[in-house]
């Protein structure tokens, strides 16, 4: 097996990612996949770091920088004014990290939705608000250590790309950076369609998580090997397809990877793994129909 | 490389990050590497086992050929007979069972010898003439290699026929006599001199000394060990060599209906399968208990599904013939555990000897080499003592295979053949130094290997052919795999340490700092501006063929 991508250089070299960093590896598929036609829109959060210290830029495209809260309606914004002047083939794609999407971009990102615009969001979700010092957001899953929730976070987190299939737009996705070649397929998939376009990337954030450098990618395909992160598609809300499911590997193989969840004890890993195997047993009766 | 800044309306931003220098924050840097595999290690043969289980996965069957016989012109014969330590050390081994090596060498072998492809020869003529005494796989395998390099080389053998045990010793329904002659006479096509049914003597070595610029030994270990409590005179006790060569050269030698074999070896397996080819009930007795028999567990079984019967735990005390029937008592006996490694150190279990009456006993207890006259020195163990490039004691005069060694293996005698090459090289162009001894770089082990990438697919062996039926002749008891199980076999090879080009360290880079030229051909780079040193590329290669080394600064 070998991958083949055509990318279109748009994503350059000197960027200040960390070491190792997936939601740099994630941008390079997602932009050099969308080509030069295109203009992205970043609210603060790694990305936005990793776009470049102004005035240089790592995206060979116009980058757009706006606020925490209005990721969505910026892009939208743009693309109905690029629409306006005639220049529909341009691609308009958000990318904003879990607490720009989860919690403080969900208004705008909601009723974006709503009017199916006709915009690719893609959230690069590290399950925290990691370039402000990894405090905890709706993303953060259960259990989880941030520098908010030092005991773990009581409460679950929040299943976005349901929430996004219920708002019945044209396509959504999860992915990671482990399945290269799934993810660069449905960014393809998003880039050829058209209205509101959703994907979830889930990102190891190495420093936020207590991973190795080189473990990243290692790791995410561990969150999909467990069932925790299944990856999938839903077109128009309702055309579920499986992409890769759990594989018998029990969270544990996950968890013990990852120093925010060293305090765990072991009924707490049993605990995980019993919501795991549910959210599971719910998810693949969409896969039937 | 991106684009000026000028081509981009100066806005906000006046020009690209890849102006920056990330390297300079690394503190590691990933080399792309070729390394060991275990595989290869092991061999004792030094085979470039992936890069030819890679070729035939591509089915360059001719590239492949030519890869296995670079060091061991015999792939048909190992391919059946090596006791292949490259499967035991298989990094595949940890995950979803070993790759088939020996199955894909026999493979490989048996499509050449069909397809009759020659071996290569020497790329120009030398002077030098060579005498090489024994035509062993030791010795056969040194004359090839000396050959290839050019040099003149005469092999003298003391039977009608060439190829030592592969053609006297091992049965052909192990190892069948054209696969060996086929071999063996492409060997000699290359252009070497063979002086069949000519015995060398220690005498003699002086005169050919003057005759050829060097000589090599390859008499292999003939000699078959005795034991004092049978009277070797008495006909009815015989070495399993002399039953092996006999039955090899269809002079099959009248044994009984009851046979009793001494010893638990490989030889042993040999003649208890043969005589129970030739219509015999055969009872294998063995100091050592029956379950850690010296002899390889794929023996063992094949001979129990063939009726020999093996009595592990067993002594002979004495043996005494009446009325043509040989009586042997026997005592039970462990080993003791406290001896020194090689050292059987038998126990006897007072009161529960017991008797086993034989028509025939056939001995096979090991075998020495028969130096007797031999200028050179021997060690303890009564092999010719050589160092790292073969060289004896007598100036001039080197050794391998079974004569220098008790690595009784067909695969150390090619090694070992081949080893002496370099020696004799050396020597004759008046260099001094060791063999080999170059630093290389590690092996790959089982975790450098993205498993990933891998997903599991079954081992495929050899099937065996019915024991009914495999009782009736001495036709080969093990059925080759098909091209397509070769082929699906194969592509289990994760390759260990080898790049396959598959982009993977190219791909998975964040900062777009591994490089790949495609033109001539794939060939990758790191740049040292921008390489953080994450390890990414290391970590997702599926195959071990990139390193990460520390930055000194
Ligand atoms: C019955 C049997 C089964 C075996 N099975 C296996 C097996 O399955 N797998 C495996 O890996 N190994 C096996 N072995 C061991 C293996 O065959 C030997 O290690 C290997 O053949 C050694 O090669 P060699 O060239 O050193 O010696 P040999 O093969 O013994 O060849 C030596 C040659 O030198 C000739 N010679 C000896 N003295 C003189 C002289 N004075 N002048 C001229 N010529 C002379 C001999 O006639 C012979 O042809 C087996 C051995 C035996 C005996
Ligand atoms: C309304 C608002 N609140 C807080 C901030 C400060 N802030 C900047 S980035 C960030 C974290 C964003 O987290 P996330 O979206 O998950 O991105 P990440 O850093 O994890 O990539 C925060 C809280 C802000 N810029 N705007
Ligand atoms: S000669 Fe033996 S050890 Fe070497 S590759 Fe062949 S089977 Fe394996
Ligand atoms: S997987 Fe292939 S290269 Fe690696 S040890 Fe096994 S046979 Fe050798
Ligand atoms: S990842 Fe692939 S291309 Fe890179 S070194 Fe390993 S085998 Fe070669
Ligand atoms: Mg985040």
């Amino acid at each position: 097996m070998a991958y083949q991508f055509a990318e279109e250089k748009v994503f350059c070299s000197g960027h200040h990612a960390c070491p190792g960093c997936n939601a740099a590896l994630a941008i390079r598929y997602i932009v050099n996949t969308l080509g030069k036609d295109t203009v992205a829109v970043v609210p603060p959060s790694c990305i936005a770091i990793i776009s470049g210290p102004q005035p240089l830029s790592s995206m060979r495209i116009p980058v757009y920088q706006t606020t925490l809260e209005a990721s969505a309606a910026s892009a939208a914004g743009i693309k109905r004014a690029l629409k306006a002047r005639g220049k529909d083939h341009v691609n308009v794609v958000a990318m904003a990290g879990d607490g720009g999407t989860y919690d403080i971009g969900f208004q705008a990102l909601s009723s974006a939705a709503e009017r199916n615009e006709d915009i690719i969001y893609i959230c690069l979700d590290n399950e925290g608000y990691m370039n402000t010092g990894a405090q905890k957001s709706s993303s953060t899953p259960f259990m989880a250590y941030t520098t908010s929730t030092p005991s773990g976070k009581p409460t679950v987190k929040k299943n976005i790309a349901e929430i996004m299939a219920a708002h019945r737009i044209p396509y959504t996705a999860t992915a990671t950076t482990g399945y290269l070649d799934d993810l660069v397929r449905k960014v393809q998939r998003a880039k050829e369609m058209k209205g509101m376009r959703f994907i979830v990337v889930l990102i190891p954030c190495l420093d936020g998580w207590g991973v190795a450098d080189h473990e990243g990618a290692k790791i995410s395909r561990l969150a999909v090997q467990t069932g925790i992160f299944p990856l999938y598609e839903v077109e128009d809300g309702r055309k579920y397809t499986l992409n890769h499911g759990p594989q018998g590997i029990p969270v544990e193989a996950y968890l013990r990877r990852q120093k925010r969840y060293r305090h765990l004890t072991g009924e707490q890993i049993d605990e995980i793994q019993r919501m795991v195997d549910s959210d599971w047993e719910y998810l693949r009766t969409k896969f039937d129909s | 490389m991106c684009a000026v800044a000028k081509e981009i309306p100066p806005v906000w931003t006046t020009g690209w990050t890849e102006e920056l220098s990330t390297g300079t924050w690394r503190s590691a840097t990933p080399v792309h590497e070729e390394r060991p595999s275990p595989c290869k290690n092991a061999c004792p043969a030094g085979g470039n086992i992936p890069l030819w289980i890679q070729q035939v996965r591509e089915g360059q069957y001719h590239s492949a050929w030519l890869t296995l016989v670079a060091n061991n012109p015999f792939p048909a014969v190992t391919g059946r007979v090596c006791h292949h330590p490259c499967e035991v050390s298989c990094n595949r081994g940890e995950y979803d069972g070993a790759v088939t090596v020996n199955a894909l060498e026999q493979f490989v072998g048996d499509l050449a010898l069909k397809e009759g492809w020659p071996l290569p020869g020497p790329e120009n003529n030398k002077d030098a003439r060579v005498a090489v005494i024994g035509s062993g796989p030791a010795g056969l395998s040194c004359a090839y290699q000396l050959r290839r390099r050019g040099y003149r080389v005469t092999v003298f053998e003391a039977q009608p026929e060439p190829g030592g045990v592969m053609r006297y010793g091992i049965p052909a329904y192990r190892l069948p006599k054209e696969i060996v002659a086929g071999e063996v006479n492409r060997l000699l096509a290359t252009g070497i001199e063979l002086r069949t049914g000519t015995v060398v003597r220690g005498e003699d070595l002086d005169s050919l000394r003057k005759e050829f610029a060097a000589l090599c030994l390859a008499t292999g270990a003939p000699r078959a060990k005795v034991l004092p409590q049978f009277n070797p005179a008495g006909g009815r006790v015989i070495s399993g060599l002399d039953f092996l060569g006999r039955v090899n050269r269809n002079d099959i030698p009248a044994i009984g209906r009851q046979v009793a074999v001494i010893g638990g070896g490989s030889v042993a397996m040999d003649v208890a399968r043969t005589a129970r080819r030739l219509g015999s009930q055969v009872k294998v007795l063995a100091l050592e208990d029956g379950h850690n028999l010296p002899a390889q567990a794929q023996e063992v079984q094949e001979a129990l599904e063939e009726g020999v019967i093996i009595r592990g735990g067993v002594m002979v005390r004495e043996a005494a013939e009446e009325g043509g029937i040989l009586n042997l008592t026997c005592d039970k006996v462990v080993l003791d555990p406290s001896a020194p490694p090689g050292v059987l150190k038998p126990i006897v279990i007072p009161g529960v000897s017991f008797q086993v009456s034989a028509d025939t006993v056939i001995l096979a207890v090991g075998q020495d080499p028969d130096l007797d006259g031999f200028p050179v020195r021997q060690g303890e163990n009564r092999v010719i003592e050589v160092d790292h490039c073969q060289a004896t004691s007598g100036a001039g005069i080197f050794a391998c295979g079974d004569a220098a060694s008790t690595d009784r293996f067909v695969s150390a005698a090619i090694g070992g053949g081949k080893r002496a090459v370099l020696g004799i090289e050396r020597y004759l162009e008046g260099r001094g130094g060791n063999c080999g001894g170059e630093p290389v770089p590690d092996e790959v082990s089982f975790k450098e290997i993205n498993t990933f990438y891998f997903p599991v697919a079954a081992r495929v062996e050899r099937k065996a052919a019915d024991p009914v039926k495999r009782l009736q002749d001495f036709r080969e008891a093990r059925v080759a795999l098909t091209e397509e199980e070769a082929r699906a076999q194969a592509h289990r090879c994760f390759s260990c340490g080898h790049c396959l080009k598959c982009d993977n360290c190219y791909y998975y880079c964040p900062d777009m700092a591994v490089i790949r030229e495609t033109l001539p051909e794939k060939l990758y780079g790191i740049q040292d501006r921008y390489c953080k040193g994450c390890g990414l590329c290391v970590e997702e290669c599926p195959r071990g063929a990139i390193v990460l080394k520390e930055v000194r600064r």
